[in-house]
């Protein structure tokens, strides 16, 4: 699992409860460092922050999908931006989750596993509708 | 030695010799008449003598002037017919003269006279004529009767001759003198009429010159705007008259459906004229009102002449003349006087009106010229006939290229702009909408309204691109501060919850960890709802500075020290101070402000950036510099970012957020202590932010 947020108590949150639900976890506190830690290591899901310094969170998924290795990274939006606008972009963006914060860490973990079912099971697409469908994740 | 027969023709000579010296004289009518009826009959040794001549329109016989008659006698043949069988009328008809020797010769002859002056003995009537036409006769009459022998005859031939060339020449010289007498009073109109567009006044004017000339009374009325009847001047020459005319006027109303008088002539076009106003018209104009009729008769009208005034085909008004105590009847030629009159009158009133209505367009136009609003109006094709100078400047296409042409191919753009606005009637409550345009390379942002006034349709336009960013700033910023209250929220509720977990064994490092991020959000959010706070008390003008003497060094130090605190590793801190003088200042905002920049500049450094704080004095001035080696601003922002919730396109900051107050605050705050802030920046090579505070003196 790849956590990539600048903000280090978000990625303190996720880190211990991610864990806590058995899963491993890498962390990036900024954009280029996590595109260079999903193409080398290939996580299972990318949690995705949007407003970052240098290259934001946009930039990040818009260049995992442009790349053959990296395109089928699930990745789940975990950012402050609520509005209707950004939940679109985000599914134009490949987006299988949509996390507006203040968010429950607790809950992240089953969260997160729930997609990787979902994607096992070839429900991808009804994932990134979701995003603009179901506004409450 | 002369014989009874010479002398008698010599003294019929002299006699004829001394009228014609005094018809020489004689220079009016009057007194040509004067001396034909007194030296012409003494001359022609008769008792009584008259004058008559054909009437304008040739049908009558007007008596002018007789001497030796009866006046009771003579009371009904003031006027009478041409084709009378009396000698008068005979004459003129035929040309001839005629000599009766005595009464009853007369009474043989005209049978209609047999009842009339017995006492009567010879008459001679002769003609009046000029170059063969004959205008009149002239009546003697004898106290004897008398056998005209022809040198008698031929006598008062001579002496009919000699008074016909007089009367003509002096009623030539008369007429002229009237002519130049309505010319003279037609140029001093005119003149009156082109001295002011102001009409009420001029034709005012025109009615006063009017007495005693031209009426004894003279009044001019108007149609109003809704087609009432203004009276706008009586004239007579007695003011107290005048106040009573209108005292009248005020107690008698003009009847707009009246079958005579002004209301008739507006209604008509066509002009009215009472040689002799009919005593039946007057009676059913007064009806049983006993009182009015005592005006009337104290009025004693005689005659009247009502003419309009109309200009363009349209009556404008009425000029009414009267001839009451002292003017003669109206005639022929005062009727056309007063129709050339009221034809000036009428022109002089249009031209003003026009120029006021001109004027009034031109005053609008003007008006327009000043107004900050687009105002596009145009024909009911869609021809642009006026263009104002804002919409000009909004469509950034001149007047010059706009008025008279299609305004779909002035702004191409236009159908697109318009389609959306709803057209109001006149006076109706308009609804603008705002509309993007697109105008070459730049978009505005403009607010349409239109009223369809049926000849066309009038549009105003109002640029609001800066409004519609203040706007767009203000959403913008509502999302920036939900985002910048979200996060340490997140982070606030995300320690709480994970805190409490019970399934999960936390190391005392996880712990301590969260509990910190707890206290250290918790101020995040504090500050940044502070911030909010801060902005809006500096709005309301209601920030107290607390002015204290100021060790900057000390304040410098303080805030690098506590920056180097949250700072990443990867950023460098530096502190520089080269000569700091003390100043006054508010020390709290100034941290305040400093920390503020600090941070900033810590937020937009890249990994391995340095960020420098230098304190130096320079010039009766004291400077504090925040350096930054990150990503730079574009010069065209230096100054936007002091705005309030202004914030760089994130495309520039790279995502990095902010509630866009900060730099307003800083700057309002700095400026509030007499200083100043400003940047220095070059994209990609960082930025420097200046405090300039004044030394204490």
């Amino acid at each position: 699992m790849l956590v990539v947020d600048d903000e280090r108590s978000i990625r303190l949150l996720c880190r211990v409860n991610l864990i806590a639900s058995g899963m491993d976890v890498l962390e990036a506190s900024n954009g280029r460092e996590g595109l260079e830690l999903a193409r080398r290591e290939r996580p299972d899901l990318v949690l995705l922050d949007v407003m970052m310094p240098e290259v934001d969170g946009w930039t990040v998924a818009r260049e995992l999908a442009a790349d053959e290795e990296t395109r089928e990274i699930p990745i789940v939006f975990l950012t402050a931006r609520a509005d209707p606008a950004d939940r679109r972009l985000g599914e134009q963006l490949g987006g299988v989750g949509y996390v507006v914060k203040p968010f429950d860490p607790v809950t992240i973990g089953e969260f997160v596993e729930n997609v990787l079912v979902r994607i096992e099971r070839g429900e991808r697409e009804q994932l990134k509708r979701g995003i603009t469908s179901d506004p409450e994740r | 030695m002369s014989t009874p027969e010479s002398s008698e023709a010599a003294d019929r000579a002299r006699r004829l010799q001394r009228v014609a010296e005094l018809l020489a004289e004689a220079v009016t009518p009057q007194e040509v008449l004067d001396s034909i009826l007194t030296e012409g009959v003494r001359a022609a040794e008769a008792r009584a003598g008259a004058i008559g001549v054909l009437s304008a329109d040739g049908a009558s016989v007007e008596l002018l002037a007789q001497r030796g008659y009866d006046t009771s006698a003579m009371a009904g043949w003031t006027m009478f017919p041409l084709e009378a069988d009396v000698p008068m009328s005979e004459v003129i008809r035929t040309g001839e003269p005629v000599f009766l020797a005595s009464v009853q010769e007369r009474n043989e002859r005209y049978p209609a006279l047999a009842d009339q002056g017995q006492e009567s003995n010879a008459l001679v009537v002769v003609p009046l004529a000029v170059e063969g036409r004959v205008f009149g006769a002239m009546s003697l009459s004898f106290d004897r009767d008398v056998f005209f022998e022809p040198e008698r005859r031929e006598m008062k031939l001579t002496l009919a001759r000699q008074a016909a060339q007089a009367l003509a020449r002096s009623r030539l010289y008369a007429a002229e003198q009237d002519l130049r007498r309505r010319m003279t009073f037609l140029a001093e109109a005119s003149e009156v009429l082109a001295s002011s567009l102001d009409y009420n006044f001029t034709l005012t004017q025109v009615a006063q010159l009017s007495v005693p000339g031209l009426a004894d009374w003279c009044a001019i009325d108007m149609v109003g705007p809704t087609g009432e009847i203004e009276r706008l001047a009586v004239a007579h020459e007695d003011p107290e008259k005048v106040r009573w005319a209108y005292e009248l006027q005020d107690r008698y109303p003009p009847d707009p459906d009246a079958p005579t008088g002004v209301p008739q002539v507006l209604r008509t076009g066509e002009p009215e004229f009472f040689p002799e106003l009919p005593q039946e018209l007057l009676d059913e104009a007064i009806g049983d009102d006993e009182e009015l009729r005592r005006i009337v008769d104290e009025l004693g009208l005689k005659s009247t002449i009502c003419v309009p005034l109309i200009a363009r085909g349209r009556t404008l008004g009425a000029l009414t003349l009267i001839a009451a105590e002292t003017h003669p009847p109206y005639t022929q030629a005062d009727l056309e006087q007063a129709l050339e009159l009221a034809r000036r009158a009428a022109v002089a009133v249009d031209n003003a009106r026009l120029y006021r209505e001109a004027e009034r367009g031109a005053d609008a136009a003007r008006a327009l010229g000043y107004v900050g609003d687009g105002v596009v109006l145009l024909d009911i094709a869609g021809h642009v006939l006026h263009w104002n100078p804002a919409a000009a400047s909004i469509t950034n296409v001149s007047e010059e290229d706009a008025v008279g042409r299609l305004v779909s191919e002035v702004v191409p753009a236009w159908d697109a702009l318009t389609s959306h606005v709803p057209l109001v009637p006149p006076g109706g409550a308009a609804s603008p909408v705002t509309v993007p345009i697109v105008l070459g390379d730049r978009e505005r942002w403009v607010s349409v309204s239109g009223v369809d006034f049926g000849d066309g349709t009038v549009y105003a336009l109002q640029d609001v691109t800066e409004e519609h960013a203040l706007e767009k700033t203000r959403a913008d910023f509502v999302a920036t501060a939900s985002h910048e209250l979200r996060t340490p929220l997140a982070a606030v509720y995300g320690a709480v919850r994970t805190l409490r977990r019970d399934d999960v064994e936390l190391s005392e490092a996880d712990r301590s960890q969260f509990l910190e991020m707890i206290e250290s959000e918790a101020t995040r959010l504090a500050k940044i709802v502070d911030q909010i706070l801060l902005a809006g008390q500096l709005d309301a003008d209601a920030v107290e500075l607390d002015v204290t003497e100021c060790d900057l060094e000390q304040v410098a130090a303080g805030v690098i020290e506590s920056a180097a605190v949250h700072v990443p590793e990867s950023i460098s801190l530096g502190l520089s101070v080269d000569g700091a003088a003390p100043i006054r200042c508010d020390e709290n905002k100034l941290r305040q402000v400093l920390v503020n920049l600090v941070d900033n500049a810590v937020k937009y450094s890249p990994e391995g950036g340095r960020v420098e704080l230098r304190v130096r004095s320079v010039n009766g001035s004291c400077q504090i510099e925040v350096a930054d080696e990150g990503l730079g601003i574009p010069p065209d922002e230096h100054e936007r970012i002091f705005e309030k919730f202004y914030r760089l396109d994130p495309q520039q900051t790279q995502g990095v957020g902010g509630s866009g107050l900060g730099l307003y605050i800083c700057r309002e705050l700095v400026e509030r202590m007499n200083g100043r802030l400003h940047v220095e920046s070059e994209p990609g090579k960082g930025s420097r932010f200046t405090v300039e505070l004044p030394l204490r003196r």
